[in-house]
Order: structure tokens, then sequence, then C-alpha cells
């Protein structure tokens, strides 16, 4: 489903991602974490290209990437990529001037070219599917963070993307509203959505995930079931991170 | 006031309000469409990748902001002739006031775009629309939001600035004005007359910007 190799991305003199593999099968949970700066959240948003890497190779589906320097990547083949991938940011961001059905649309229409009808019908039912089915004409604003959040869920699904990409969904979200965005996120997960998810909530990953994938300074440092890379870390640094985490919990 | 002024400012109220309503106000709105119609292409281009065009956006705005229209009209209604182009006075205000529109718009429009949060941007490429697509669906909608007060200010300066075509002989009611002033003696009376129906045209339009303000609010916020 997903093959990433020897990815590498650097801002200026700041080396991000120095050489990273992955492979996500279908239907399969993947779970990034890590301290911040390590790197988690640029190779999420290489995923769909939002960052260009410098250099490796990725592959989603039918889609193929070699990147080199200077970078040769049509806007063609971006857009294509993008399609067969939905994302859900942080900051949820909805657009701010149309309700939450318009929202959920917008791509099926614009991109999609489909009919206005059935954009609508399939709006309605990932409404539902979200819970959130009488907030259709409620304008963002109008919503709680994490109704928000659950309506981007909604959006980023309705192009029928092969995985869904997650940047710290919960991040942003009072504790409360946690729950809510995770209890959708374990549904689609159990309907066997590809994901790839970077987060902090570590009962959540420990949870859902198949794969856990630890990152540290620009490097993967564990890489496993969630059972090995918790429970029986081998590095010296990632037993640090997760002491330090389990530390914070209990505190 | 005597009778006399009393009978000049009646009489000169219909032809002063009627230059206002058939010049001022259609070369008003004419040059405003014009204007941020240039606008927004300068401003897209501006903030676009293409070298060139972008040079040729910015020359346009730092040579039109940094130059006073009076000079402006003055070059193209008694300047281009010597080159061979000459141009009648309603195009010349046209031209000129237009593009006095466009330059100063265009930073408006500019702002306004930049003002939207980059995670729009990346909300709907993510969904996989292009960058035209993003720009005509999710960014101008928000940015034409966040600049209806500039731009109401802008259209309420062109109301006033219209008076300066008047000048390079356009009938305008400040021309209007100016004639029944040389016929008449009474500069003072006529124009303070036109001045009152210049404050009558602007108000009528912040009254209609503070509407469509108020209902752009109702419908988004954020």
């Amino acid at each position: 489903m997903i093959e990433v190799r020897g990815l590498h991305k650097s801002y200026g003199s700041l080396e991000v991602l120095k050489g990273v593999d992955l492979t996500l099968q279908k239907g399969q949970v993947l779970v990034i974490i890590g301290p911040s700066g390590s790197g988690k959240t640029t190779l999420l948003r290489c995923l769909n290209l939002l960052e260009m890497p410098d250099k490796g190779s990725l592959k989603l589906g039918e889609n193929t990437f070699e990147f080199q320097q200077p970078t040769k990547i049509s806007q063609k083949d971006i857009v294509a990529l993008r399609q067969n991938t939905g994302m859900v940011f942080q900051s949820f961001n909805l657009f701010p001037h149309m309700t939450a059905i318009e929202n959920i649309m917008e791509a099926q229409v614009t991109v999609q070219k489909k009919p206005k009808a059935e954009a609508h019908k399939r709006a309605e039912a990932l409404l539902a599917k979200v819970g959130l089915a009488d907030k259709a004409n409620s304008y963002p604003h109008k919503l709680s963070g994490g109704q928000q959040q659950r309506v981007a869920i909604a959006r980023a699904m309705a192009i029928d993307p092969e995985v869904l990409l997650f940047d710290e969904p919960t991040s942003a979200l009072d504790p409360e509203l946690v729950g809510e965005v995770l209890k959708v996120m374990k549904q689609l997960a159990a309907e066997g959505m590809t994901m790839a998810i970077v987060t902090h909530e570590m009962k959540f990953a420990a949870d859902v995930a198949d794969q856990v994938i630890l990152m540290d300074n620009g490097f993967i440092i564990e890489q496993g079931s969630p059972n090995e890379v918790f429970n029986h870390p081998k590095t010296p640094r990632a037993i640090q991170f997760l002491n330090r985490l389990s530390g914070q919990v209990d505190e | 006031m005597n009778d006399r002024q009393i009978e000049i400012l009646l009489d000169s109220f219909w032809p002063l309000l009627k230059a206002g309503v058939l010049y001022t106000i259609p070369l008003t709105l004419i040059t405003f469409a014009l204007g941020l119609t240039l606008a927004i292409i300068t401003a897209l281009v501006r903030l676009s990748s293409w070298k060139i065009p972008k040079l040729i956006a910015s020359f346009y705005v730092w040579v039109i902001r940094g130059t006073p229209l009076l000079v402006q009209l003055f070059i193209i209604f008694y300047g281009l002739p010597s080159v061979g182009i000459t141009l009648d006075v309603y195009t010349t205000a046209v031209i000129g006031l237009s593009l006095s529109v466009g330059a100063y718009c265009s930073e408006i429009v500019r702002a306004a775009i930049l003002s939207i949060h980059k995670g729009q941007w990346e909300a709907a490429q993510s969904l996989g629309m292009t960058r035209l697509q993003t720009l005509r669906r999710v960014i101008l909608p928000q940015a034409a939001r966040v600049s209806v007060p500039p731009l109401g200010n802008a259209f309420i300066s062109l109301v006033k600035d219209t008076s300066l075509v008047a000048i390079v002989t356009f009938t305008d009611m400040f021309k209007v004005a100016q004639q029944i002033s040389a016929v008449t003696y009474e500069p003072m009376v006529i124009f303070c007359e036109a001045a009152v129906i210049y404050l009558a045209f602007s108000t009528i339009l912040s009254t209609l910007q503070n509407y469509l303000e108020k209902r752009l609010e109702r419908s988004s916020a954020s």
C-alpha cells in the first residue's frame, strides 16, 4: 500500500528526515510517535507531498515517485497522489465560509466532478457516520473543536482515499473532546481503513495500531507492534522518551 | 445669504446633481469595476512564481502609487498626443482612474490573500484541488470578506478623486460647478453645494458598505 525508501528532507541546513524507510499494508494502522522536532509530522506530510522530499522514493497504491534535486515532479502527479490520500490536520482547517456539508461536498464536486446531488448524498452519509447528521448546515465556527475535527475526518474521507493521514488530530482539542474524535478513528480502523497517525495519545496507539514507529532526530529508532515498541524498546533514547511520557501521564 | 445667492443655489442644484448622476457616479462605478479586476490580476501575479510578470506588476504598482494621479492624467491627456496617441477625455478619465484604483487595490487584495491561513491552502490541496481551484473556491471567497472594509474606503476615495478629471476638461459634477461659478461669481455658494452633493454620495455609499459588511459577518465570522 505505502512504501517509503530512504526519504530525506532538509529545510536549508536543517536536516529533518535523514533516511526513513517504512511499509504500510492495506487495512493497517500505523502510529508515528516521537518527541517534537523528531520529524514525525514532516514524514506524514511527505506522504501526500505537502512537503516535497529531497531524496528517496515513495510508492502509494499506483502512484510512485523518485525524489531528486532539483525536483521534477509534475503538478498533475501530485494532484493524482493527493486524490488517493486524505489528511486530517491538528487545527482542523475546515473552510469557514462553507457549512459542514458543503465542506464535505467541495472536493467531490470540484475535484471528482460528481453531480451535486450525488455529492450531497455521500456527504450526508459521512456526516451520519461521524455522528453529526444534525449539523449538516452549521458553519464551522458554530461547532465545537471535536465536532469540527469529525467534520474534517468526513471531508477527508469524501474523496474515497486509499489512506487517511492524521497529523496530531487531537492535540488542539480540550481534553473532554478528545474521546469523541478517537472513537471515530477507532471505528474507521475497525472497518479496515488504512491510516497513518501522528499522535501523543499512547493508550489509543496501543489499542489501535498494527505498527508503531518511534522517531527521533530524523531517524526511525523503534519500529514494530505496539507491544514491541511500548513494552520492549531496544534503544536507550526510546526508553528515555517512553519513560518521560508515562511519567507525564502518571502526574 | 441674500435672495440672489439662494436663487443661484436652487438654480444650480439640478445641473450639479445631473452631472453627478450622469458622469460622476457612472465614472466611479466603471473605473472601480475595471480597477478591481486589474487589482485582482495584479495581486495574483505578484503572488505567483512567474518572474517577469511579477516584475512588471510590481513596477506598475510602484509607479502609479508613487506619482500624483493628476500628473498621470496630464500625461495621458496632454502628453500622449505628442507621441501619436490621442485619447478623448472619457477614455483618459477611465484609463487614468482605473490604473490608479488597480494599483492601490492590488495591495489590499494581496494583503487579504496573504491573511488567509496557510492551513486553508493545505486543506484544499490535500483534497486534490489544484492551485487555481484552491484560489477560486477557498482563498478568494475568504479574502473577499477580509477586503470589504478597505475596498469600501478605496471606493469612497474614488468618488472624490473623480473630481480631478474636471481639470482635463471632463464635464463631471466639479466641472459643472466651476462653470456655474465662473458665470455667477459665487464660488463659495456653488462649491459648497457641490461638496454637499459629494458628501451625500459618499454617505450613501458608506451606508451600503456597512450593510454589506454586516451581512458578510453574519454569514461567516470565525
